[in-house]
């Protein structure tokens, strides 16, 4: 059965000038950030939202977690709708977002995940079993009783991801998981990702590092200016890399980057 | 290694409210000069006032009281209800700035029961503040009070309803338009001017005494005084009482029924973590 389902979601951000506008340069208007998406996930997936920046993919997931409401079309999860049953379907939802300082500063990490925890109706019998099982697989056992604003970006993003596994989600939302963290902080994240899959959770990330999504996922969505241009499975090589040449075909991120080289090429 | 798990577990609301009062308890004593600097006020604030009924004299005594006395309890309660809004405001502006705002919103708890929590907790800090600002007008300066314990709980109980439908409006208008802090400080100014706080509402000309008296703040001021300083039981100030029971009957439900609005509007367009 499939645990998450969008089916022909639209969402608009509408843009309103300030009332004395005329002060300033700011225009109405409108941005399309999802035209007509469909798509589902499965339990024990791992779907990758892969496109570039402007895409729609932070969108996307901000909809499955009802931070967003959809302007058209429906989204559900677990069979709930995400406008019809907000609280049943934030029941199975974790999300870890991409803004790092979501948390309360003069709280230590375990104070945080306590309290976080606590809104997420973890029973406090299991609650500090629970955060010293997502401390350790973040890595943050050392820092557990630091208070979170001396955390750097790397510690900030880990927590972000404990918080959203402390609740046990079914389905888990990823924003950019691993962007400030290290090379073996997301070797090890990845492997507890695929753990978590194994054990039936469904996994959408958002990124826009097709390396890493090839490499985790078990699907890849790809989106662009809003469009879900291509839905695929990550077969074999061949088949991942014709898919990243049809990405890079599609987004125009190749030609950027290979005309940057050329340009300091001929500057050096 | 972590398990995954669909099993839906329930805690209770007093859990959830037990989180939220450590939460803020931890901040507010980690903020170390926080304390010192609240205690400094409270002391320069009531020097003041006992300065002012001096200078002002004996002789006068609005509704028989005399006047130092009566600032204690009006600026007290009005501080109460002001500051706790203040700080439930500014917990909600802090937690758009830093995106928090937006990953409360997710969790299993829903919106309106976390407000009314948060609110809770907010107003509780206050109370606190509020304790010491009336036992330091006794201890320090003097206040003459004769207090009825049960009256004094009795007024703060029904008045909490408005308080925190002031808090929520607050918030609404924060979440609805970032302009939350705007609504406060024209609340707080009205307030202040038409709720006796200072001066006894009798004084005001007639159309202004009328506007006093639809002020729910006005009661709460006014039954507090007659609880702590004419020591009236509870039967003795049960109409005040049945007007601040029914202002929370109607304020909260509204104040609740408006963030809920706020909230999905935020949610459709996008806006709950703008400030």
């Amino acid at each position: 059965m499939d645990r998450v389902v969008f089916q022909s979601v639209r969402k608009i951000f509408r843009h309103r000038p300030a009332l004395f506008n005329w002060l300033g340069s700011e225009r109405a208007g409108e941005t399309v950030a999802l035209n007509n998406v469909s798509f589902s996930a499965a339990s024990a997936e791992v779907l990758a939202l892969l496109g570039p920046n402007g895409s729609g993919k932070t969108t996307a997931l901000k909809l499955i977690s009802t931070m967003l409401l959809p302007d058209a079309g429906s989204v559900q999860v677990g069979g709930f709708d995400t406008r019809r049953d907000p609280g049943r379907v934030r029941r199975q939802v974790g999300i870890a977002v991409a803004a790092e300082r979501s948390f309360f500063p003069r709280l230590s990490a375990r104070e945080n995940l306590d309290f976080f925890a606590a809104l997420d109706e973890v029973p406090r019998s299991e609650r500090a079993q629970r955060i010293k099982d997502v401390l350790s697989d973040t890595g943050l056992e050392e820092q557990a009783d630091t208070l979170v604003m001396k955390f750097s970006s790397g510690m900030y993003q880990r927590l972000g991801i404990a918080r959203a596994l402390v609740k046990r989600p079914s389905v888990l939302l990823l924003d950019e998981p691993t962007r400030s963290l290290d090379a073996a902080n997301t070797a090890h994240f990845w492997a507890t990702i695929r753990a978590l899959a194994r054990q039936q959770s469904t996994v959408l990330l958002a990124t826009h590092n097709f390396a890493e999504a090839a490499a985790v996922a078990d699907r890849l969505l790809l989106l662009h200016r809003g469009e879900l241009l291509a839905d695929r499975p990550v077969g074999d090589e061949e088949s991942a890399e014709a898919l990243r040449t049809f990405y890079f075909r599609m987004t125009g991120e190749i030609d950027e980057a290979m005309g940057a080289v050329h340009r300091a090429g001929r500057t050096i | 290694m972590i398990t995954a798990s669909t099993t839906m577990t329930s805690t209770s609301s007093l859990d959830k409210l037990y989180a939220i009062l450590r939460r803020d308890l931890l901040t507010a004593v980690r903020h170390r000069s926080g304390f010192v600097v609240t205690l400094v006020g409270v002391f320069t604030e009531l020097a003041a006032f006992y300065f002012l009924s001096r200078a002002i004299g004996p002789g006068f005594r609005p509704g028989g009281i005399e006047y130092f006395p009566f600032l204690l309890v009006g600026t007290g309660v009005y501080t109460f209800f002001v500051m706790s809004a203040q700080a439930f405001l500014s917990a909600v502006q802090e937690a758009q700035q830093t995106g928090t705002l937006e990953v409360l919103m997710t969790t299993s708890t829903a919106p309106a029961e976390l407000v009314i929590l948060s609110s809770i907790s907010a107003f509780a800090g206050n109370l606190v503040n509020l304790l010491v600002y009336l036992f330091a007008g006794v201890a320090v300066f003097r206040a003459s009070i004769h207090a009825n314990f049960f009256s004094c709980v009795a007024v703060l109980i029904f008045s909490l309803a408005i308080a925190l439908a002031l808090g929520i409006a607050a918030a609404t208008l924060q979440v609805a338009f970032q302009k939350g802090s705007a609504l406060l400080w024209l609340l707080s100014s009205g307030l202040w001017f038409l709720s006796g706080t200072m001066f006894p509402i009798q004084s005001l000309p007639r159309p202004l005494e009328l506007l006093a008296r639809a002020v729910p703040l006005t009661y709460a001021i006014d039954g507090m005084r007659q609880a702590l300083l004419e020591g009236q039981s509870v039967t003795a100030i049960a109409p005040t009482l049945a007007v601040l029971a029914g202002f929370g009957v109607v304020l909260l439900p509204l104040a609740l029924a408006g963030l809920s609005l706020s909230l999905r509007r935020a949610r459709q367009d996008g806006t709950l973590s703008f400030y």
